[in-house]
């Protein structure tokens, strides 16, 4: 019917390309197959920065304003685990930070946020007495066993650090997880796994069949 | 909300409440409002990191809660409040230039704790004055009293939604969300306090002398035993107030700009005869910027000014700017032909604006394919055939300027990126500087010499001096490009807002 364009087979398009400003025939411009440059070359430089006393006293003010709300107790600070060289001065900024805890006036916010610490206390010790002979029952009975002889003071400093560290995470209101993973943590001062040997064993004692693998 | 607007949101709530706050604040203007446990869930934090952070979050004026009918509360979070933090530094300032010193610091305080109430806020403000003052010189809490009146009277400070007195004697059990009223008529209403007092200093931890004075001033500060008379009324920044400042400030120095030799010589005390000043109010009325008009004869003569007409012509001319120092002059021209214009079509934009036709042709494609220009079909028959087709350029003001805004909104996400970059990288280099400083300091304090002051002076070599220079220089810079990107945000805002608003 209509508009057959130029011949079967050709391309062409369907408006007269000397609308857009292509002479007939003419090589039109190649395709682009890749999204355009991330940092493209600009034939304008930007216009250079307001200068003047307000622009470096509004500058002066934000940089003020930046580094008092870090100070503030409102500026909480995701806990870093790897600390690494700077232990010492961290120790006295947090201090120093501590003292200044802010507490919310209660009664302009919803009763839920409010942080329920009789229930949670008693929630707390239940679940912590729980939990630490579920996981624990083997490894605090064979610490008490193999350390009875010579490190007795050790157990017991490492009981009384547990519970220690229950006393202040209850204060804290960390979350269970932590609970556990800190009391994993201060079982034992050294790197070994404390269930790898059955009470009872020496090292290497119960391995020596007739194989030869303690030349290794 | 935008990818950028939650970006540049989420780098704010980092860099000023910290990494918990940003998870849980970019969530929330994420996904809209919800309540406390789902919120945990979702971010996979405990509920008292959740909890903390919400407090800290509607201290400061950027969550509300609802109560919702099924009984539980959600929590919302608003992505323009977030934004704002961005103009803190233009409102600290502006109070300083109406205000003086202390409205400066009435305002910095307000903005830092979200809300306080006055007797808090004139204590600080007072004991920061002192400090900056000659030794025995207290700053007196009346004076700090009289600017929190004058900010609270120019509307620049406002009252917070109260809560509800509690009675000691309600059986019910208290309701779980408290439901804060505003009360008009009471929001610019100062409590009629009696603050009697002095700013004090804050003394050094070393001295020994004061230990005992110390806590016995901390504990009548505290007022732990007794709430301030004034407890339960809190006052916060009324950030909409100051963007009627900035507004009008705009409009004046446009039109100023306007009539530069006029406004000249006009006299400095409002004693203006009453014949040039109808000469002037003619004058602005019929100025085609139409920002003056005159709707009607009363009183000889009504004059009123356009304020929607005000904001659209700023933001054009920000658009013009903006294609001008972009694209070059020439594209600059066709922009503002196709403003006056509205409609063209190629061969017109050729003809009027006087350039070669490939070259305008090629200027038309760029603009059109960054989107400052559009085009508009009109068919001249009903198949749409594109040969018998008219294709008009235009420019569409509005939604250009929402592109404009939102590539504001990534730029400054992108400054901010980059400047934490650069901080990042001379971490180590930074900290050395500062515990050389400290070291400085505390010698000097005790009195060392001068050869012992230099020896750790030269701890920072010379070309590692020159780094911190450098860094220093650029980050400088990289935060005065993040406030005045913040104007052009202003602009466009409010021209987009007052579109919006149908009144």
């Amino acid at each position: 019917m209509s508009g057959s364009g130029k011949g079967r087979g050709r391309a062409a398009f369907t408006f007269n390309i000397e609308a857009i400003g292509f002479a007939k025939g003419e090589t039109l411009p190649e395709v682009a197959f890749k999204p355009p440059p991330l940092f493209p070359p600009t034939d304008f430089k930007p216009v250079p920065l307001k200068m003047g006393e307000e622009e470096d006293y509004m500058l002066a003010l934000k940089q003020e304003f930046r580094a008092s709300m870090k100070k503030m107790p409102y500026f909480m600070q995701k806990e870093d685990e790897n600390q690494g060289i700077e232990k010492y001065s961290k120790k006295y900024l947090q201090m120093r930070k501590e003292s200044m805890e802010w507490t919310p006036d209660w009664r302009r916010l919803p009763r839920e946020m409010k942080p329920r610490k009789k229930t949670k206390k008693g929630g707390k010790t239940k679940k912590g007495k729980v939990a630490t002979p579920k996981s624990n029952v083997d490894v605090l009975k064979k610490i008490e066993e193999l350390e009875k002889k010579g490190d007795e003071e050790k157990s017991d400093e490492e009981k009384e650090k547990e519970k220690d560290k229950e006393g202040e995470e209850e204060e804290e209101e960390a979350g269970n997880e932590q609970e556990e993973y800190d009391e994993e943590e201060h079982e034992e001062e050294n790197d070994y796994i404390a269930s790898y040997f059955e009470d009872g064993d020496d090292f290497g004692a119960g391995s020596d069949d007739n194989m030869d693998e303690a030349t290794y | 909300m935008t990818q950028a607007e939650i970006k540049l949101c989420s780098l704010l709530l980092q860099e000023h409440f910290g990494e918990i706050v940003e998870k849980i604040g970019t969530h929330l203007i994420k996904t809209g409002s919800q309540p406390l446990r789902v919120i945990a869930n979702d971010t996979g934090m405990s509920l008292d990191q959740v909890k903390k952070a919400l407090c800290v979050l509607i201290q400061h004026n950027l969550v509300t809660y609802q109560l919702q009918k099924r009984g539980f509360v959600e929590y919302e979070a608003s992505c323009s409040r977030v934004l704002r933090i961005l103009r803190y530094p233009r409102y600290i300032y502006t109070a300083k230039t109406l205000y003086s010193d202390m409205g400066e610091l009435i305002v910095e305080e307000l903005l830092l704790n979200g809300k306080m109430t006055m007797s808090a806020v004139v204590r600080k403000v007072a004991n920061r004055l002192t400090e900056t003052m000659e030794d025995g010189k207290t700053m007196d809490y009346g004076e700090v009293s009289n600017t929190f009146v004058r900010l609270a009277d120019t509307h620049f400070i406002q009252r917070c939604p109260m809560a509800p007195e509690t009675t000691e004697t309600s059986d019910a059990p208290p309701p779980p969300v408290p439901t804060l009223a505003v009360n008009e008529k009471d929001m610019y209403v100062v409590p009629n306090l009696n603050l009697i007092g002095k700013g004090k200093r804050r003394r050094s931890f070393d001295d020994e002398d004061d230990g005992e004075h110390k806590a016995k001033r901390q504990k009548q500060d505290a007022d732990s035993k007794e709430p301030p008379p004034d407890d339960g009324i809190y006052w916060q920044a009324n950030i909409d107030r100051f963007h009627q400042h900035f507004r009008d400030q705009a409009i004046v120095s446009a039109v100023a700009n306007r009539m530069d030799q006029i406004f000249r010589s006009l006299p400095a005390g409002y004693n203006i005869v009453k014949q040039i000043l109808d000469q002037y109010l003619t004058l602005l009325a019929d100025d085609p910027l139409e920002f003056v008009g005159k709707s009607g004869d009363s009183g000889g003569g009504m004059y009123v000014i356009n304020l929607h007409k005000a904001l659209a012509t700023l933001a054009t001319a920000t658009q013009e700017s903006i294609v001008q120092e972009r694209f070059g002059s020439r594209c600059a021209r066709i922009f503002r032909l196709l403003l006056r214009k509205k409609h063209l079509e190629q061969k017109q934009v050729e003809d009027f604006a006087m350039i070669p036709a490939k070259e305008a042709k090629d200027m038309l494609y760029k603009m059109l394919s960054e989107n400052f220009v559009s085009l508009q079909e009109i068919p001249k028959t009903p198949d749409h055939a594109p040969s018998r087709t008219f294709y008009l350029y235009t420019v569409n003001t509005l939604s250009s300027a929402r592109m404009l805004l939102h590539w504001c909104y990534k730029s400054v996400a992108n400054l901010i990126e980059r400047r934490q970059y650069e901080t990042k990288e001379n971490k180590r280099l930074l900290e050395k500087s500062q515990r050389v400083e400290a070291i400085l300091a505390s010698m000097q304090a005790t009195g060392a010499e001068e050869v012992q002051l230099q020896e750790i002076e030269e701890m920072i070599t010379a070309p590692e001096r020159q780094q911190l220079e450098n860094l220093k220089r650029n980050v400088n810079k990289i935060d005065a490009s993040e406030n005045q990107v913040d104007e052009t945000i202003f602009v466009l805002e409010s021209y987009i807002e007052s579109t919006v608003k149908k009144l």
